[in-house]
């Protein structure tokens, strides 16, 4: 997996990522997107650190700020851009929407309700159980879904039936705007494993390169039939919980701070340079390169029609009810 | 798994009887169908309704879970878009306020969000109804889960249309919630008025369909559940005045057959509502909404509703009985639905 993915490849990758949800903001200040818009900006180690470890029957159940992690379960970026957009080419045809994304073909969800992936989640490895290979399920929650019933009923079920299930847990210390130390017990997140004899581990999800080997290992543990994993990586969420959010309850200090210090991008290519294996030129040209790709593709999907207004009433059932 | 079913031959089961034969069919058949919920395992179900299945086909097809309703109905939700078939048993319908998130927000919606892109083939089965066990065990709550899209609701009331409509649940690509009254499981199959013959065979009743089980030209009663035995006791009683009552079971909530009970009120003009659920925002005010709007308000000469009339359920029998239909109310209300009679004639 290090020979596919070098730093350098991850480095691109949260190039994109980061050029990614910069077309989604984009969106909100034009006026095209309408409601609540999660980014993950300041979180591409997480995402970037999951490349290369799953395959593509793998699945992966994700939450309501879930760009990042389609893109790392290899989720194309045009019809997930459509989506976030509410078009018909979107992959649900303009329907989910940004909190609500489904791609089945590469075993991907999400939902818009905090600790409800996990369930779901656990249900993928049951279903790996049953099919008998060793497939692994992704569910991924953040600091404030471990506070919920589900992170604790799922971890509990995993545990006893010892199912190939990882939850990977986004620690960007705010549960929207409580602090997560104020409100969650115990000496960590990562040591609430222990509580269910499950692997535990924390990361410092900053760094892509510590993230990819924690993640690695958490993959590896579930997909050896040991049970359950759980993975705690840290991280920094540079934008409010949602774009509109006035992020009040930040001081100035700390969001400089963060930026300064817990940039992703910044210590992946600070530690490029330092190693010789890229010059500035060189990440100069992948960030530009991955902005045109982006702005490219926006592009295109701005021209891309609506849904057809009859949408509306289809997919309800499989069935018409009367 | 060729195994004969013996099953099918049980000589006059009752309802639990009815209810474990039909999903062990249905799981010899479909080897997708994942049996969940809380005692459904080693003890064969609180209320017997899966007696039997552990045996047959292991902890990993009919798993005993913990008590972990929001856990383990989300677990459905995973295993339907990985292309398995869960059937998940909510032990009481009372309970399913601990897992409405992952009924409502995921098994309900996922077809939808996802343009048609995800298929949600979940079975909930549960148990509602007044048997009294008071507030907090003896609600019917189909109104409540009819009231989301993307859910079908459905209650059977006799032995032919628990096998068919649960077997239909099973087989359909749609999330069904299937409501089973706890005052049916220990009757006997041959104790019913309708639906007492059961098939040696696999036979699917079409969920959305109501049936009229009683023919009659003055007055519509459409109910569901229990209630359909009450009202056809109250019909025998007015037959003697010669007063015809047809009596319609609804047998699902969603989808609502009213095409069948509009028709029958094209022929009697009155309709009575008979429903053991909560009267306000509920099934009684839909259907007679339905049927208005159907037939217009000059065919419909007199509705009316009898159900719960929006209260807890209280633990003292006698309390109990004050809120809950029975045949001397059933038959006042179909009086006075008749009371225009006088100056009509």
């Amino acid at each position: 997996m290090g020979e596919r993915f070098p730093l350098l490849e991850r480095y691109r990758a949260m190039c994109v990522m980061r050029a990614f949800e910069e077309a989604c903001l984009e969106g909100v200040r034009n006026g095209e997107l309408r409601g609540e818009l999660h980014l993950a900006v300041g979180q591409e180690g997480v995402a970037a650190g999951m490349l290369g470890t799953l395959r593509q029957t793998d699945w992966m159940v994700s939450t309501h700020r879930s760009h990042l992690h389609a893109i790392a379960k290899g989720v194309p970026l045009r019809p997930l851009l459509a989506e976030i957009y509410e078009k018909a080419t979107g992959l649900c045809g303009g329907k989910g929407g940004h909190l609500h994304l489904f791609a089945p073909e590469q075993r991907f969800s999400t939902t818009g309700i905090v600790g409800s992936s996990l369930p779901v989640a656990l249900g993928h490895a049951y279903a790996a159980r049953l099919d008998g290979t060793d497939d692994v399920a992704v569910g991924i929650t953040g600091d404030g879904g471990v506070n919920t019933g589900q992170f604790h009923e799922t971890l509990n079920m995993a545990a006893i039936w010892q199912l190939p299930l990882v939850i990977v847990v986004e620690n960007n210390r705010y549960a929207i705007s409580v602090p997560s130390r104020d409100v969650t017990a115990g000496p960590g997140i990562a040591e609430r494993a222990r509580a269910y004899g499950a692997w535990g581990s924390r990361v410092d999800g900053t760094d892509v390169e510590l993230m990819a080997d924690g993640f690695r290992a958490a993959v590896g543990h579930a997909r050896a039939g040991e049970g359950p994993a759980l993975l705690e990586a840290t991280c920094f969420r540079f934008r409010g919980h949602f774009e509109g959010d006035v992020d009040h309850y930040r001081s100035e200090e700390e969001k400089r701070r963060m930026i300064a210090e817990g940039d992703p991008l910044r210590i992946a290519a600070a530690r490029l340079l330092d190693r010789g294996q890229a010059d500035a030129a060189t990440l100069s040209a992948i960030e530009a390169d991955a902005r045109r790709t982006m702005r490219s593709l926006l592009h295109e999907v701005r021209a891309d029609p609506p849904p057809p207004p009859a949408d509306a009433f289809r997919d309800v059932l499989a069935r018409n009810p009367r | 798994m060729t195994e004969a079913t013996p099953a099918l031959a049980r000589r006059d089961p009752n309802i639990s009887q009815v209810i474990a034969d039909t999903i062990r069919m249905e799981m010899e058949r479909d080897p997708t169908i994942v049996f969940l919920g809380e005692d459904v395992g080693y003890s064969g179900g609180t209320f017997g309704a899966s007696r039997g299945l552990h045996r047959r086909f292991g902890d990993w097809r009919v798993r005993d879970t913990p008590i972990s309703e929001m856990g383990f109905t989300g677990l459905a939700v995973g295993l339907a878009m990985s292309g398995w078939r869960p059937l998940v048993e909510v032990m009481f319908v009372d309970f399913i306020g601990v897992c409405l998130e992952q009924i409502y927000n995921a098994i309900a919606k996922n077809r939808y969000m996802s343009g048609g892109r995800v298929r949600m083939p979940v079975t909930i089965r549960t148990a509602g109804g007044c048997i009294g066990v008071a507030a907090q065990h003896s609600q019917c709550l189909w109104g409540t889960l009819a009231h989301l899209p993307g859910l079908q609701v459905v209650v059977p009331s006799n032995p032919y249309d628990f096998r068919g409509l649960l077997a239909a649940s099973l087989e359909s690509d749609d999330p069904t919630i299937v409501i089973e009254h706890k005052d049916l499981y220990l009757r006997r199959a041959s104790s019913f008025r309708v639906g007492a013959e059961l098939p040696p065979h696999r036979f699917l009743v079409e969920i959305g369909r109501a049936a009229v089980v009683r023919e009659g030209s003055d007055v519509t009663i459409a109910t569901l559940s229990t209630m359909v035995e009450r009202s056809l006791r109250v019909a025998d009683r007015l037959a003697a005045e010669r007063i015809e009552v047809e009596v319609v079971d609804l047998r699902s909530v969603c989808p609502l057959d009213h095409d069948t009970v509009a028709r029958s009120v094209a022929k009697t003009s009155r309709l009575l509502v008979v429903d053991e659920d909560y009267r306000s925002f509920g099934l009684s005010g839909e259907l007679v909404a339905r049927v208005v709007e159907a037939l217009g308000p000059s065919r419909v000469r007199a509705t009316s509703r009898l159900a719960n009339p929006d209260v807890p359920i209280p633990a003292a029998l006698v309390l109990e009985r004050e809120i809950i239909p029975d045949e001397d109310r059933i038959e006042r209300a179909v009086r006075s639905l008749l009371d225009d009679r006088v100056p009509d004639a």
